[in-house]
């Protein structure tokens, strides 16, 4: 692995900084009076069609959310903290917040009690808007837990009529409230607006935490706006493009395509039905850039695997044909030789029978640029995506840079690595191999958290954690989080997540843990996909009643020893797997298993699961469990199960 | 009717394009090249012969267009339609051949036209008459109803006392230049079927409209479950009587529009067997489609001509096929509707959806 000191900045914009002075309500100022009636903001689907909100409108419901937080007591720099599904009006309420000088927290829609505690208590949030009755729930639940929070604000008053607290006041009666304000004082919305600095907190952004609490990330406009101009100078959006937004605003990269990109581009928002619908939503819009975590690739990989096994002879045909062009296609796009003529006809036949129908399938026919980030993508997943003709790319970044610091730049793409930084910013490897960056978007420290400050943030170099190497054409590849690689027993460091992406290409598996640090071979924890098994177990006429007796039918067994067998392919024999099990359940977020973002948390599982560990590592041929699970409404179930360990010979 | 597959970042904003008829630059672009085959394309191509059995294909989807309407979006079964084809066609000509026209009218070529609304409206109006029974039964006795519409209009009424109108005996023949329609006299097959055309596209669109209206959404409610359509408000009788009006009225200008293509009128053109064969055409075609009315009117007619084209070269050694042909027709219709039950119970329409879902659905199955 190269070491050393190579720092790499990319050539400097030719566009005009984003001045310093700027801030997101002054640049909301100016494009909602830019755009005013003519052009769409938002949309979103409800009763059946995308109904259309204007610049005009937007800014009007901003501007009377914000004068009513005034009026509700609200001062320079109080926290709002926002929790609800990706809807116009949860937007609304944090550029309101902006507005009014306040600083956004979001919380992920799915939060348990205790996290939404830990969250509101330690950000000194002061309201707290919730979309409806579950939101105002949870937030009534915590409020003697919380003494600096004033207001519960809802939107959707469903549910909500016998609710008699005085804490409690609607959007729309907030929205009122600034109408009578704006009448006393017509001007203050203007002077807020202007008071503002770049510099300032925009928002209080909660990391997602493998290893401990979450922390608080504070955010100023100035980072997220030179982020999201940065972006834009490579990869340019335009004002009547779409983009659909249907990942958590507590995911840094949604805040980083609605609000820094969004704001400045002036493309429309589309909101979703509702979660369950958004797949569908988006093959209805068919946005024009796209940027999601590897698991929503990942499921969409899945789909098409799955529905092409169904598919009838003729189909499956075509499919196999199309994807074997596109593929390699794809390899010699990748290796930048130019593609022969006869290739470019293949390509061309590939495209017109299946791909582009695929792609429609997809909602991805219109996707100029789709994105990927938050946590490794396995090759094979990135190949698939480019075999169709996707201009999928990596994405390197974290909160802490407010979204993205690296990223792919088109016709220069590899798949094992993140691509080169954006414009402004600075990438370093250090002595011990950690990933260290520098540029406008760089975070201004932890709240109330300085050591951990101190640590992440050395003149002005942000030490990421993540252990990572530049290669021969200066692409940086992310290894791993530096606490996550292992060593090999020939004491070679490896990444576990690499193999766990390359399991996860088979459609039978949703999530694998691998482990085998500093031991003699490597073993991992499969989980099965549900859907997919069951589906697969039905046509075999097998019998089961829950995901736990699924998992540990023997049929299923088999079924992946032979998708790990073709993980272990091309591996050199000390990375290979030679012990699994199955998990008789999968990992969960409630279960603090996986982050809100989905990403393995392996301290608490290894801790978790110990005696499955030390199985994996004795002869023992299963292991005992007897244990009780959590489901997400409350309930508990007593789980007593023997888990079957299965060794995979040469 | 089955809501329209949207390609990718096709999306509706409003109510109104979200229920527009051709929501996409692709189904415009079909629907144009459609009407340009219509209407350039065939008169193009066909001859004589192949424009009459257009015409013939024509006729029969109007008249099974009121069938379509009565079975397959109100529910009720009738078994007596061309007795409202007899109707339109009998007051039509009557009107040409006895009315004291204006002379300004007649120069000005609107009495035929006229004729065909005014019959369209008598057929109409003889429906709802038939249909009121439909207020007390339902089903089995309703059939038995309608039929006696066939029977007593055109075996009674129209062969007794209409026919002996001005003495002719039987049949009402039209002179030369009678049916006309502004300048142009109607004496061509060409020219009757872009008359033939005009009526399809005019009335198809006009129950297209209706269907996706109040009264079709009563209709089909009322189809699906009287009682329930009852309790949600819709005045049954009301709406069941407007569907054998509108029905009724179709049947008028197909019968109407027919005369064009007849020298003569006399009630052989309206027997019961047109009534049951219209029933036959939405079958095959799809009960509760559209399309299917349009369907199974080419294949009806289409199946009968090439039946046609195989009996006469075997004429020759069997001379009496062709003499028995009108029975092999009909036992040919028989075996038509025998398999189509058995095989395709949702008829060609349905074909016609699984097809287009299989490119939709491409490369996949769901």
């Amino acid at each position: 692995m190269p070491h050393g000191d190579k720092t790499i900045a990319a050539a400097e914009s030719q566009k005009a900084e984003i001045s310093r002075e700027l801030t997101i309500p002054k640049l909301f100022y100016q494009q909602a009076k830019r755009y005013g009636k003519d052009r769409v903001a938002m949309r979103e689907k409800e009763f059946g069609i995308w109904r259309p909100i204007t610049w005009q409108g937007y800014f009007e419901t901003v501007k009377y959310i914000a004068l009513g937080l005034i009026k509700l007591g609200l001062q320079e720099g109080d926290k709002v903290a926002m929790i609800g599904d990706n809807r116009p009006e949860g937007l609304m309420a944090e550029m309101a917040a902006l507005c009014s000088r306040g600083v956004g927290v979001w919380l992920f829609q799915d939060c348990l009690m205790d996290e939404v505690r830990y969250i509101v208590d330690h950000s000194d949030a002061k309201f707290l808007v919730g979309e409806g009755q579950e939101e105002v729930d949870k937030a009534l639940s915590i409020m003697k837990d919380c003494p600096k929070l004033k207001k519960i604000i809802y939107d959707d008053p469903k549910g909500l009529r016998h609710y008699q607290q005085d804490c409690l006041i609607s959007l729309r009666e907030v929205q009122q409230l600034g109408r009578e304000l704006e009448k006393e004082k017509p001007s203050l919305f203007d002077e807020l607006i202007q008071k503002g600095h770049g510099e300032e907190i925009a928002l209080l952004f909660y990391t997602s935490g493998t290893t401990a609490l979450p922390k608080g990330a504070l955010l100023s406009h100035h980072n997220m706006l030179s982020m999201g101009q940065h972006l834009m100078e490579i990869d340019p959006c335009q004002e009547a493009d779409d983009y659909v937004s249907y990942l958590p605003f507590a995911w840094i990269g949604e805040q980083m395509m609605s609000i820094s990109c969004g704001l400045q581009i002036g493309y429309t928002l589309n909101f979703p039905e509702g979660p369950e619908t958004s797949q569908e939503n988006i093959r209805e819009i068919g946005p024009h850039v796209m940027f999601a975590p590897p698991r929503m690739y990942e499921q969409m990989t899945r789909t098409v695997q799955v529905k092409y096994l169904d598919a009838s002879w003729l189909k499956r045909m075509f499919f196999k044909f199309a994807t074997w062009v596109g593929y390699h296609y794809a390899d010699l796009k990748f290796s930048k030789k130019g593609v022969p003529l006869h290739w470019r006809l293949l390509h061309g036949i590939a495209y017109a029978t299946l791909q582009k129908k695929l792609k429609d399938h997809l909602g991805m026919s219109r996707v100029r640029n789709a994105y990927t980030g938050g946590a490794a993508m396995g090759p094979d997943h990135f190949r698939f995506f480019h075999s169709l003709g996707v201009n999928l790319k990596q994405i390197y970044g974290q909160t802490e840079v407010a979204g993205i610091s690296v990223v792919h730049r088109s016709g220069d793409i590899k798949f094992d690595t993140v691509g080169h930084p954006i414009p402004g910013t600075e990438v370093r490897i250090n002595e011990e191999g950690e990933i260290l960056t520098r540029s406008p978007s760089v975070f201004k420290g932890y709240y109330k958290n300085p050591e951990a400050t101190q640590k992440t943030l050395k003149d002005g170099w942000l030490y990421s954690g993540d252990k990572g190497f530049l290669d021969d054409d200066g692409h940086l590849v992310v290894f791993d989080r530096t606490k996550d690689v292992f060593t090999l027993k020939d004491g070679r460091p490896f990444a576990p997540q690499y193999l766990e992406t390359r399991l996860k290409f088979s459609p039978y598996i949703k999530d694998a843990w691998v482990i085998g640090d500093r031991r003699d071979f490597l073993s991992a924890v499969m989980c099965i996909d549900y859907s997919v098994v069951s589906n697969w177990a039905d046509q075999r006429k097998l019998n089961y009643t829950s995901y736990q007796e699924l998992s540990q039918m023997p049929e299923v067994y088999e079924l992946l020893e032979k998708q790990i067998r073709q993980a272990n392919k091309d591996l050199p024999d000390v990375a290979k797997i030679r012990k699994f099990t199955n998990l008789y359940k999968e990992f969960d977020a409630d279960d603090d298993e996986l982050t809100r973002t989905r990403k393995l948390r392996r301290a608490f599982v290894e801790k978790r699961y110990k005696e499955i560990v030390e199985a994996l590592y004795s002869k023992k041929e299963s292991v005992h469990i007897d244990t009780l699970i959590k489901y997400e409404d409350g309930r508990q179930a007593h789980i007593v199960t023997d888990m079957r360990i299965i060794s995979i010979p040469e | 009717m089955s809501t329209t597959f949207l390609p990718c970042g096709e999306y509706h904003q409003n109510y109104h394009e979200d229920h527009a008829w051709w929501q996409t630059r692709f189904i415009k672009g079909k629907m144009i090249a459609l009407m340009l085959m219509l209407f350039i394309g065939i008169p193009y191509v066909a001859d004589e012969y192949w424009l009459s059995v257009c015409n013939q294909i024509g006729y029969t989807a109007l008249g099974a267009l009121g069938v379509q309407l009565l079975i397959g979006f109100c529910g009720q079964v009738t078994l007596g339609h061309a007795a409202f084809l007899a109707v339109g066609a009998y007051t039509s000509t009557l009107l040409i051949l006895e009315f004291p026209w204006p002379k300004l009218l007649l120069d000005l070529g609107l009495a035929y036209p006229l004729s065909i609304f005014i019959a369209a409206v008598a057929a109409g109006i003889w429906s709802v008459i038939f249909g009121l029974p439909s207020a007390k039964v339902k089903g089995f006795y309703l059939i038995l109803t309608t039929m006696a519409a066939q029977f007593i209009t055109v075996d009674f009424v129209i062969t007794q006392y209409i026919s002996q109108i001005g003495g002719r005996g039987q049949a009402f023949s039209l002179p030369p230049g009678t049916i006309k329609i502004g300048p142009w006299v109607i004496d061509s097959d060409l020219k009757i079927y872009y008359m033939m055309i005009a009526l399809v596209i005019v009335l198809t669109a006009a129950v297209l409209n209706l269907l996706r209206s109040r009264v079709g959404r009563a209709w089909v409610a009322i189809r699906d479950n009287d009682i329930s359509a009852e309790v949600m408000g819709i005045n049954v009788v009301q709406y069941k009587l407007f569907a054998f009006f509108v029905a009724g009225f179709i049947g008028g200008v197909a019968g109407a529009f027919w005369i064009s293509n007849l020298a003569a009128i006399s009630p052989e053109h309206f027997p019961w067997f047109w009534s049951l064969w219209l029933v036959g055409v939405i079958l095959i075609g799809g009960v509760g489609s559209i399309h299917g009315t349009i369907f199974g009117s080419i294949f009806m007619v289409v199946v009968m001509e090439l039946l046609q084209m195989a009996v006469i070269p075997l004429a020759a050694s069997y001379p009496k096929l062709l003499m028995d042909f009108l029975f092999i027709k009909e036992a040919a219709f028989g075996l038509a509707i025998c398999a189509f039950m058995i095989f395709e119970p949702n008829g060609l329409a349905y074909r016609w959806w699984q097809t287009k879902n299989y490119f939709n659905l491409w490369p996949f199955s769901y």
